[in-house]
């Protein structure tokens, strides 16, 4: 036992002798509670990006602590709006990379933007300017954004109620482009107000959509404005699949998806769905689908869009934009 | 069919079986009914102490549950065991069956193969070394007076705190192997658990397994080796992402009798490495620790005293070993939000020492957040990373009546906390209970129980912002006096006071440090409780409770309150 404790004592001698430490760990608390100072100016990449071509905007300053900050970028003409923030010492590209997209609608156009860079517990502020040669694109299937009105392909239906609007529209709210689809009206004996069929044939692609075969990577997208002060709207999609290739779609043996939309919100809002989550509606309550209830979203035949509204309310009104399929969740 | 048919037609099944089995022709025990019974309710209510009268907060409620736990522990053969515990519960008001709710509480199988290699799966108690995995009960106030055990008591209950093990679910299994010479055997201990399941798209399948192999040289030494390893199983998700935590240990055991002495020398030397690859751009974590604590025993006389050294490197990671048994995220049972702000009520000492709501079973792979005012000098117990230091310490135990424990820690940090000045640490415990009732040979029970445990972390650093210096006195003392057969007397009352300040570090998902949050503490928290219990058998017991619990932020940074509680438990165990 005796030569064991001391083998124990020689280990334990040995181990417990630590080197000291220059260094410690975390940020220095010298730095992060003495005065703010700015120690690299607040800078950008380039003052004209041209975002359709895949260019970002990457922002720059150093401080002497970490701090909690701010980037506002503001379009000039388009009063678009993107806002960066985090809690660091350094701004770059790992934290300050813009690609032209917008927190706040409507989206960026070509423009002059003003980037303000606001600071917690700091009362000065950063400003500077930049241009967008081009604007952000997105990469996707666009199957309405209104730009070029009715497509001759398209079929719309509108009851003959009161007040009804079912028009393209243009006016400075536009999230997207300069038009957009206005959905009003009353119909005080259904819940349909209007409806609009977008059927394949008329993107130049055959029977059936160009999309992936696999449902997770492809997502729908849509902008809706919800009108303040405004009985509630639905709006309602529906896809549906053509499975057999006979060029039309069955509703006894092929699939429909829906996509229903409570519009309870005031102002534009993103509405994204991955193709894979969508699920059959009966009456708005879930149901099997008709056909190989598998997602297919190489074989939609049409995307038909309805806006609904509670008979008994009365008068119902939004606003719709942009409606896109994208590979991944739309970032605008 | 839903959740409550099946769990009923399981109930039936294993009812019907254990009947069976209990009816065969034989005269050896092979089913048992074990479980326990407990209700609780509470009347509670909340006085807020603010500059503006709270008018928002409702200041009453009642509340409380009855539950039965049901176990059937069958043994079909001699060397098989299994055990089914289910929970029924019911929260009062909770009207015909809307507020019921049934459980699994319990399920594990156990058995010996070939008389040689024990095994157990599904429920396991599992604990190795303080260093691999290990339930440090850091910020538990183990050596409360009896009144407030009545309620840690069901803590320990409820998340199966035996000891200092961890609930799991998984394998465990262990075998031994005899030498004629040489040495007298080896022990081997391995286990395997499961700590989160996919979900097939980036969350990987994660498991902790270990494994020990004791040396019994001779009777009284013991040298073994640990490891124990968290990892995530390749494949098992779409993404890969790969964590893993990996320690491995050397332990020693020696004991010796020298005249009337009783010498034990306990010792753990290891390392440990951490790695994440969501973090590629980081270095592994990697550094070593040692442990070692010589225990003597006077026997005879009843006194004992232990000294220890601890240096656990600041890179030192173990998640089985630093996972905190409570949870300072988690909300209070009641009154959640408080003043008219309707901001979250802090915890004060009645959630810590009842709520079992804050105390997590699971095994976190995350450093947990740490509450310096409750446990600033080894929040993570002994395996506390970036510490170095000695401990001593000494009790006396009279063998009729008193107990004295008191121990010292001195220790100091190895790396700077966003400097290079180092924090140094003092605790101090000191706990006596003394059975007077005992030294008088009295029939009747009569206890009194007093501690004080302190606790200072200074720093001193070049620039006077740098500088800590906060000081913790928890102070407590308590009665239990047997005024008639089976029916006690008990009071008690713990205060908690914590001044000064201290920088909290908050850690990123590497357990790295991203930032210094300066927090300065003038707390003063107090809880009395005073009641009646009254024992109809050694584990069946029903108590009457008042308990008062203040809570006053001195800095007003939370508006201060009360909470005046009064409880009554009926609990058994069978």
């Amino acid at each position: 036992m005796k030569k064991s404790l001391i083998l124990l004592a020689i280990v334990a001698l040995f181990a417990g002798c630590r080197k000291e430490t220059d260094t410690f760990d975390g940020v220095s608390i010298q730095d992060l509670y003495s005065d703010f100072m700015m120690l690299q100016p607040f800078n950008v990449s380039s003052d004209s990006i041209d975002f359709s071509n895949g260019e970002t905007a990457v922002f720059t300053a150093l401080f002497n602590k970490p701090v909690n900050w701010t980037l506002e970028i503001s379009g000039q003409t388009s009063k678009a709006k993107k806002v960066i923030t985090g809690l660091s010492k350094r701004i770059d590209a790992s934290n300050a990379t813009w690609d032209g997209s917008t927190t706040a609608f409507p989206m960026f156009k070509q423009e002059a933007c003003v980037v303000q860079l606001l600071i917690d517990g700091v009362t000065d502020t950063f400003q500077l300017q930049t241009f967008i040669k081009s604007p952000k694109v997105n990469e996707g299937l666009v199957i309405a954004d209104y730009e070029g009105g009715f497509n001759s392909a398209w079929t719309r239906f509108v009851q003959s109620g009161a007040n009804m609007d079912f028009n393209i529209k243009s006016d400075s709210l536009c999230p997207q482009g300069a038009k957009y689809l206005n959905m009003a009206g009353t119909v005080a004996w259904d819940w349909l107000i209007g409806l609009i069929d977008y059927p394949a044939t008329a993107y130049g692609g055959g029977n059936t959509l160009p999309l992936s075969t696999n449902p997770n990577n492809v997502y729908f997208n849509c902008l809706i404005y919800g009108v303040p002060n405004t009985n509630e709207s639905l709006v309602l999609f529906q896809f549906k699949e053509d499975e057999n290739g006979d060029g039309v779609y069955n509703s006894n043996t092929d699939d429909q998806y829906d996509f229903q939309i409570t519009v309870n919100w005031a102002g534009w809002k993103l509405v994204s769905i991955r193709y894979n989550d969508l699920v059959s509606l009966y009456n708005g309550q879930p149901t099997t689908a008709n056909g190989n209830a598998t997602h297919n979203p190489d074989k939609i035949a049409k995307v038909s869009m309805l806006h609904l509204a509670n008979p008994a309310n009365g008068y119902a009104h939004c606003k719709i934009d942009y409606l896109i399929f994208t590979p991944t969740p739309l970032n605008p | 069919m839903n959740l409550k048919k099946i769990i009923f037609l399981f109930l039936t099944c294993c009812f019907s079986l254990a009947t069976a089995i209990a009816q065969q022709p034989t005269t050896r025990k092979v089913v048992d009914f074990t479980g326990g019974a407990r209700s609780v309710v509470t009347n509670n209510s909340l006085l807020v102490k603010d500059t503006v009268p709270d008018t928002t907060t409702v200041g009453k409620n009642t509340g409380g549950y009855a539950l039965v736990d049901l176990g059937v522990n069958i043994r079909p053969n001699q060397t098989t065991e299994l055990m089914g515990m289910f929970r029924i519960r019911s929260g009062y008001g909770g009207f015909w069956g809307a507020g019921v709710t049934f459980d699994v509480r319990q399920l594990w199988l156990k058995g010996i193969i070939g008389d040689i290699v024990r095994y157990q799966v599904g429920d396991l108690n599992l604990k190795q070394t303080p260093f691999t995995l290990y339930n440090h009960r850091a910020d538990r106030f183990d050596s409360l007076p009896d009144v407030f055990s009545l309620q840690s008591d069901i803590v320990d209950y409820e998340r199966f705190y035996t000891g200092n093990t961890w609930r799991q679910q998984g394998i465990n299994v262990d075998f031994g192997l005899t030498f004629a010479k040489g040495i007298q055997g080896i022990d081997f201990t391995g286990y395997v658990t499961r700590m989160n399941a996919t979900d097939f798209l980036s969350v990987p399948d994660r498991l902790f397994a270990g494994f020990s192999a004791i040396v019994v040289q001779q009777e009284g030494i013991k040298l073994g080796y640990n490891q124990s390893s968290i990892f995530d199983v390749k494949g098992t998700s779409a993404e890969s992402p790969s964590f893993s935590n990996n320690v491995q240990s050397l332990t020693a055991y020696f004991h010796r009798t020298v005249q009337n002495l009783d010498l034990t020398l306990d010792g753990e030397a290891g390392k440990s490495s951490y790695a994440d690859s969501r973090f590629a751009d980081r270095d592994p974590l990697e550094d070593y620790f040692l442990y070692g604590k010589l225990n003597g025993l006077w026997k005879n006389k009843g006194i004992g005293f232990n000294v220890g050294y601890i240096n656990v490197g600041p890179d030192f990671r173990s998640m089985g070993a630093q996972t905190k048994e409570i949870d300072y995220s988690a909300s209070p049972e009641y009154f959640n939000r408080y003043t008219n702000g309707q901001i979250l009520r802090p915890l004060d000492l009645t959630d810590l020492i009842g709520n079992s709501n804050l105390y997590r079973t699971s095994i976190s792979d995350k450093l947990m957040d740490i509450q310096p005012a409750i446990n600033n000098v080894l929040p993570y117990g002994i395996a506390t990373f970036n510490r170095l230091g000695a401990f001593a310490g000494f009790n006396y135990i009279k063998v009729k009546g008193l107990r004295l424990d008191v121990t010292q820690y001195q220790l100091r940090e190895i790396r700077g906390q966003g400097t290079l000045a180092l924090k140094s640490f003092s605790r101090t415990d000191i706990n006596a209970r003394f059975q007077i009732g005992e030294v008088l040979e009295w029939k009747k029970k009569l206890c009194v129980h007093g501690g004080v445990f302190l606790q200072s972390t200074d720093r001193k650093g070049d620039l006077a912002v740098e500088d800590v210096s906060l000081k913790t006195t928890r102070l407590q003392g308590g009665v239990e006096v047997e005024i008639s057969k089976g029916l006690d007397l008990l009071g008690g009352v713990v205060q908690l006071n914590s001044s000064g300040s201290d920088f909290i570090a908050d850690r990123d998902d590497y357990t790295e440090i991203d930032f210094f949050e300066r927090v300065d503490y003038d707390l003063l928290q107090q809880t009395f409780a005073g009641g009646l219990r009254f024992r109809f058998e050694k584990n069946i017991y029903i108590c009457a409770l008042y308990q008062s619990s203040r809570y006053n932020d001195r800095t007003k940074s939370m508006p201060g309150f009360t909470i005046n509680q009064f409880a009554l438990i009926y609990n058994m165990t069978f």
